[in-house]
């Protein structure tokens, strides 16, 4: 037994955080776990030590997922920063609205929703791909699903990004959105039900508040985690959709020629580009990762996105390939912590390549724009500069 | 060989069903069915499959 192997990475730096998979080769490649002194972390590099960890959560507690001690401080309580037992039923009282069992009535809405907005930009001919579909579509979505109006609805993507910006160090992004993510917050600290719209997913929530079956004052934390964790993710991931595609015209023909390489198409989406970058847990006791140790008490970061380019468990893994099905990618996380809302991601991310895929024959953009963020990778502004329609 | 669902943390995902249709199906209700729980060395790949993609590792084979 041995101690990782160090590296004088600095993972929150703005080149990293926008091109991140060249750094998560070199980590990879020097091993399972790198300890990182400049961000005060050990690094998860690899598919197989990724999953084990996210999946042994009693050696990887959930209790520190952010990499500053507010934000902790902050989430304490809440369904995505407890273990079990508490997780257990704060998980389920979140995924009551959210699972495929109860959406399972909003497909046919949600793809009518896709491909009317997608039917509109082909006719249009040209448009700004992240506006006017990856925030435009998920913005619409979510917020009918949980009945948000006038200035929340206004104010979602905002709060959305923020909420998952100050989950990063003690860096200046995060010191500048603590303001943001903390109006997301009071506001979800006052919402009362009369604040969602009628037959709307929140007001179920309130609805279980009323009747017991979660503790009285929580509906509004259950809001607070829809919102924090489902706008920013799905929109960098429906981003993602569209500019591979434009990328990738051979693996758009494939699609367009079997409609059932849909589910997998997304798979590789969120394969090749993950949505969040990097992700937290606390090291309960010493662990033994492959035969060197983590310290008991160390702050871990999961860097998801380089466990879904690891050659050991990927063939291939630098080339976009649609056919290749990754079911078992890290995007989403894995276990009791898995990612709530991927349901919802799934029929929205499926109704949007159903529609491009059916509508459109070829897409050419121009360069994409990118903003170093600390937690989610996503894509500013992307010109699409010309249409091919189907 | 057996598949173990552990059923509160099955939230009917369905990945399973797709990975393995002739082991479990999710019913009308999205409940998840274990339609064969004791299993033959013939379908245990299968099954490993199966418990492999759900998201929320609710399924085990033991």
């Amino acid at each position: 037994m041995s101690t990782p192997p160090t590296s004088d990475v600095d993972l929150f730096a703005d080149q990293v955080v926008l091109d991140p998979c060249p750094v998560h080769a070199e980590l990879r490649e020097q091993g399972p776990v790198v300890h990182l002194p400049k961000n005060g972390v050990y690094a998860l590099t690899r598919y197989d030590v990724i999953r084990g960890a996210l999946a042994d959560w009693e050696s990887f507690s959930s209790t520190s997922i952010a990499f500053n001690p507010m934000a902790n401080q902050a989430l304490t309580g809440t369904s995505l920063a407890s273990d079990p037992p508490a997780h257990t039923r704060l998980r389920a009282t979140l995924t009551e609205n959210l699972s495929p069992r109860a959406l399972r009535g909003l497909k046919g809405r949600i793809e009518a929703k896709a491909d009317a907005l997608v039917a509109e930009l082909v006719e249009q001919g040209s448009f700004e791909a992240v506006d006017a579909l990856a925030r435009a579509f998920p913005l619409e979505v979510v917020a009918d699903l949980i009945g948000f109006t006038g200035h929340v609805r206004d104010n979602m993507l905002r709060w959305g990004q923020a909420a998952m910006q100050v989950l990063g160090p003690m860096n200046q992004r995060t010191a500048e959105n603590f303001p943001i993510a903390g109006e997301l917050y009071a506001w979800c600290s006052e919402v009362t039900a009369d604040d969602l719209a009628e037959g709307s997913v929140g007001r179920g929530i309130f609805d279980a508040e009323a009747r017991g079956a979660i503790p009285e004052g929580t509906a509004g934390h259950i809001i607070h985690q829809y919102l924090g964790a489902g706008v920013d993710t799905t929109v960098a991931a429906i981003g993602n959709v569209v500019a591979l595609f434009a990328a990738h015209p051979d693996q758009l023909d494939l699609v367009r020629a079997e409609p059932s390489l849909i589910p997998g198409a997304f798979n590789e989406v969120l394969r090749f580009w993950s949505p969040v970058n990097v992700w937290g847990r606390l090291a309960t006791r010493d662990v033994d990762v492959e035969g060197t140790v983590i310290p008991a008490g160390a702050q871990i970061a999961v860097l998801l996105g380089a466990g879904n380019r690891d050659p050991r468990h990927y063939d291939d893994p630098d080339t976009f390939l649609v056919e290749r099905n990754p079911v078992d990618h890290l995007s989403f996380g894995y276990g009791p912590h898995g990612c709530a809302g991927q349901g919802l991601a799934r029929l929205e991310a499926h109704a949007v390549i159903e529609a491009l895929s059916r509508r459109v024959k070829r897409l050419v953009a121009g360069p994409e724009v990118r903003v170093p963020s600390n937690i989610t990778r996503s894509i500013e502004e992307l010109p699409v500069l010309e249409v091919i329609p189907a | 060989m057996k598949i173990v669902l552990d059923r509160p943390r099955c939230e009917g995902h369905g990945l399973c069903e797709e990975a393995a249709p002739q082991l479990m199906h999710v019913d009308d209700d999205g409940e998840l069915v274990l339609d064969r729980e004791e299993i033959d060395e013939a379908d245990a790949a299968l099954a490993n499959a199966a418990a492999r993609v759900c998201p929320v590792a609710a399924l085990r084979v033991e």
